[in-house]
């Protein structure tokens, strides 16, 4: 197979069953799934699960994928459903992460890393704004993609990024 | 640093690499997992029915069985053998694979 086969090339070949392509795609496309992910779960190992079984979810619905949607978008909008479902389902437990998240404080703060700070301010946003600044400010995705993928209006997603990142230059001690 | 630096910095920390191949062999690997199972559920509708079929011609087909049972015992001995050399004559006439 041509290694720079197009996308839409790629994605015809997966819709007619070959695994070879839906593995480039894969390939392809990890990154910036998983990145996402992981911003989003707080959680490497969950966030790599759900990036699992996103490719996998992809993989027995591509025939529903438009000629004219981008991939990326598309996974990530199912990656997005599988994450808001799994943090439903973390409901319950959300008491003891919370306690969990306390521990972390303490040891984090004195560490004084930018990513543990960033990573503490980032998981106490609300899980809509966490995915938007995720996308926009972490994946330098435009907002239009991001409100396409998460499924929220493209108004939502500018104030979501705007008050996250006001957040984040708050807990890095800069003014926004 | 800049601000928006130091907070691009702290994002990179999180960025997965860009080529995994582990990641997308464990990918791979449920894909064809899921397709082995599906291919087995498709299997399961027309084994019920072929199971629904049989119970139901069951009292037709038990008498039509054991007749030919009994009329092909004696040749079972020869069907057997004229198979055995069938398969042994076709593997010795066969082409030979260059190797």
């Amino acid at each position: 197979m041509n290694p720079f086969a197009s996308e839409a090339e790629l994605v015809e070949r997966a819709k007619g069953g070959s695994d070879q392509a839906f593995g480039r795609l894969v390939d392809r496309h990890q990154a910036a799934v998983r990145a996402f992910l992981r911003r989003v779960c707080r959680d490497r190992e969950a966030a790599d699960d759900l990036a699992q079984e996103t490719f996998l979810t992809a993989w027995s619905r591509l025939d529903s994928l438009r000629a004219d949607a981008g991939v990326r978008t598309w996974l990530c909008g199912i990656a997005w459903r599988k994450a808001l479902t799994a943090e439903r389902g973390r409901a319950r437990s959300a008491a003891r992460d919370r306690q969990w998240l306390d521990t972390r404080d303490g040891v984090e703060a004195a560490a004084g890393e930018d990513r543990a700070t960033v990573a503490r301010a980032l998981a106490a946003l609300p899980l809509d704004q966490r995915a938007c600044v995720a996308l926009c400010l972490a994946g330098d995705w435009s907002h239009a993609e991001a409100a396409e993928a998460l499924g929220l209006p493209l108004g939502t997603v500018k104030s979501h990024v705007a008050r996250g990142r006001a957040k984040l230059m708050d807990v890095l001690g800069v003014e926004p | 640093m800049n601000a928006e630096e130091r907070l691009k910095a702290a994002f990179a920390l999180d960025e997965p690499p860009a080529r995994d191949l582990g990641f997308s062999a464990a990918v791979m690997e449920r894909v064809a997992r899921r397709r082995l199972q599906r291919s087995l559920l498709l299997l399961v509708p027309p084994l019920l029915a072929a199971c629904a079929v049989l119970w139901a011609l069951g009292p037709l087909l038990l008498p039509l069985a054991e007749g030919l049972g009994q009329g092909l015992a004696p040749a079972a001995g020869i069907v057997v053998m004229v198979a055995a050399l069938t398969t042994f004559s076709l593997r010795a006439l066969a082409p030979r694979r260059a190797r």
